[in-house]
């Protein structure tokens, strides 16, 4: 039986005769879908290890200062949150990403001693802080990774606190973060009398009324009661709290020069494959091939080395991240979690990008006379 | 079975297949004229010869008559119908119309078997058929041992004969050559102009075959000669 020619070998064959050239173009797309599976999902799983906080403590509403210039609050408004109808408990906390030491960073939280935040963490050793006193707590994991334990030392921020106890949290985040006295933290912070945000919870919902809706409405009144201030469901504060924010802008930002710098280099290897192939673009055109034929052929050809590419960065991402989970200094923040709908959005802008990529050089390939392209040395 | 190359039905009824009226093609916004109102018919069947000097237009004359190209002014007939505008160039070039290049032009990549069956790809045959049909013309022209070669693994003689079985793929009813012996050795040449003849006589297809040699030209019943642009005889 002789070999068959379909039209995917055809375009397998066109890719495969220059190999160093298409591999080279495989290496950027590879780089450009590996940067945005691994930052983007980097960043959205760090989004959703906020919400996992958020809930696991039992929080419902974020109220915040509504000037996004000014990222601090009094502290004295507590009181007045607490007065909302339907405010069960309010617990101000203030957090920030600190260094630690050179070579490790973490989340580091300022609760009050009696924060009903406390009670969804599980102490391992030690017991809780008291406020006034240079005493925090530690997340597991960021213990395992200082090698500290109860009763060791630790400087934060040129002050002494003592390790009180080591906790398990509900998220990554809390097992890789410092919890201290609110007070402590706003010596530290330089931030006395200030909070970053008021953790509330609220009451049971009343029957008959959504979650979703209960919060609204209550959301809405401590807005009403405290002008200035803007109060967020819990949901809604996970996705847009500064530090996720800026996570989130750096990881598509570093991505999308990634993939341009990708798609420009399909967008190269096509446009000089169809320059080399021009003559024999003018002989497909003399057998009869239709311009769609050529899109096509072409298309095809940048499609596969999207998609090639696309299955490659999704692997060489992935791998990226289960790397930075484990490393000291990225391991409190960085989950290893990908969801298969970001690894389908991968490669959908994978394919995409071959797709933008190729549509040039197809179009021009198409547009070709046949007797010029035959005619062309 | 039936010949590969004998597949189509032989052309009973003869009448013009194709017209030409008043072609003029002109390049360089008109200052260089490679044609200057040609007319020309030819019947069903037939077989043609065109001749001249390098530069005379005859083989401008024959990608106009192959829908490669198209005139500045005047008109191409298939059956009566006008090419590029009742009939579209690309179904033309891909059903109607087999072309044999001085070049060969193979495509590098392909091997013989592939070379044969990318024309076919423009027409929806199915895969099975297409390489079936590429190795039974490979075979009728004696490539049977050379069908997994790739062009530069083949001899000139080889690489026309699989140029003719592409040609051949899609039964066209015509077959227009360019030089088809131009790159070739006398020995070569003549084998391939006799399975030329052999094709033709089988289906009793149209053939029109552009050169410069006086013994192919003499031999063909119809001998076109073109000068300046100018058919002469």
């Amino acid at each position: 039986m002789a070999s068959q020619l379909s039209f995917t070998g055809f375009a397998w064959k066109n890719l495969w005769r220059r190999r160093l050239r298409t591999l080279l173009t495989l290496v950027g797309i590879t780089m450009g879908i590996g940067a945005f599976v691994a930052l983007v999902g980097f960043s959205r799983a760090f989004e959703h290890e906020w919400m996992r906080m958020y809930t696991s403590s039992g929080i419902d509403i974020a109220v915040v200062q509504s000037n996004i210039l000014n990222s601090s609050i009094d502290e004295s408004l507590a009181t007045k949150i607490g007065a909302v109808p339907n405010v069960a408990e309010v617990a101000p906390m203030i957090f920030n990403l600190m260094d630690l030491t050179p070579e490790v960073n973490a989340l580091v939280y300022g609760w009050r001693a009696n924060s009903y935040e406390l009670d969804s963490l599980t102490l391992l050793s030690g017991h809780r802080f008291h406020d006034g006193s240079p005493e925090i707590l530690l997340g597991d994991l960021l213990a395992s990774n200082l090698g500290k334990k109860t009763g060791d030392m630790l400087s934060i921020q040129g002050t002494n606190f003592t390790v009180v106890g080591i906790f398990h949290g509900g998220s990554a985040l809390e097992a890789g973060s410092v919890i201290m006295p609110l007070d402590q933290m706003q010596i530290v912070a330089g931030m006395e009398g200030k909070v970053t945000a008021f953790h509330v919870k609220l009451r049971p919902a009343p029957t008959g009324e959504s979650y979703d809706e209960y919060v609204r409405r209550a959301s809405a009144a401590i807005e009403a009661a405290l002008p200035g201030t803007r109060a967020f469901p819990a949901a809604e504060r996970a996705a847009n709290n500064s530090i996720v924010v800026l996570a989130h802008s750096v990881a598509w930002g570093t991505s999308a020069i990634a993939l341009l710098i990708g798609i420009l280099g399909i967008a190269n290897t096509m446009a000089m494959s169809v320059f080399e192939r021009t003559r024999e673009i003018g002989i497909l055109r003399a057998l009869g091939w239709k311009g769609r034929h050529v899109i096509l052929l072409i298309l095809t050809e940048a499609t596969a080395l999207g998609f090639a590419g696309g299955l490659l960065g999704i692997g060489a991402g992935w791998g990226a991240l289960r790397l930075l989970s484990t490393l000291p200094q990225t391991a409190s923040i960085v989950s290893a979690t990908v969801s298969p709908l970001h690894l389908l959005e991968s490669l959908v802008i994978a394919i995409a990008s071959g797709l933008l990529a190729g549509a040039y050089p197809a179009w021009r390939g198409a547009r070709l006379s046949p007797v010029e392209a035959l005619r062309y040395e | 079975m039936s010949s590969p190359l004998g597949a189509g039905s032989p052309i009973s009824a003869r009448g013009p297949i194709l017209e030409a009226c008043g072609l003029v093609k002109s390049y360089d916004e008109g200052r260089v004229e490679a044609l200057r109102g040609v007319d020309v018919k030819i019947d069903a069947g037939e077989y043609v010869a065109i001749s001249g000097p390098s530069g005379s237009g005859k083989s401008t004359l024959l990608h106009l008559l192959g829908g490669l190209d198209t005139a500045t002014h005047g008109q191409v007939f298939y059956k009566g119908s006008e090419l590029g505008k009742a009939v579209d160039l690309d179904s033309y070039r891909s059903r109607q119309v087999g072309f044999i290049f001085q070049a060969f032009y193979l495509l590098p990549t392909l091997r013989a078997v592939e070379n044969v069956q990318v024309a076919m790809l423009a027409v929806n045959q199915k895969a099975n058929h297409r390489a079936e049909r590429a190795a039974a013309l490979l075979e009728e022209l004696g490539l049977e041992a050379r069908m997994k070669h790739f062009p530069n693994q083949l001899s000139a003689g080889e690489r026309q004969r699989v140029a003719i079985a592409r040609a051949l793929a899609n039964d066209p009813a015509m077959l227009l050559a360019d030089e088809p012996t131009g790159n070739l050795d006398s020995v070569n040449s003549a084998h391939i102009m006799e399975i030329l003849r052999g094709i033709r006589e089988q289906r009793g297809m149209t053939m029109i075959i552009v050169t410069h040699e006086n013994d192919i030209a003499h031999n063909a019943p119809r001998h076109i000669r073109i000068r300046d642009g100018r058919i002469e005889s």
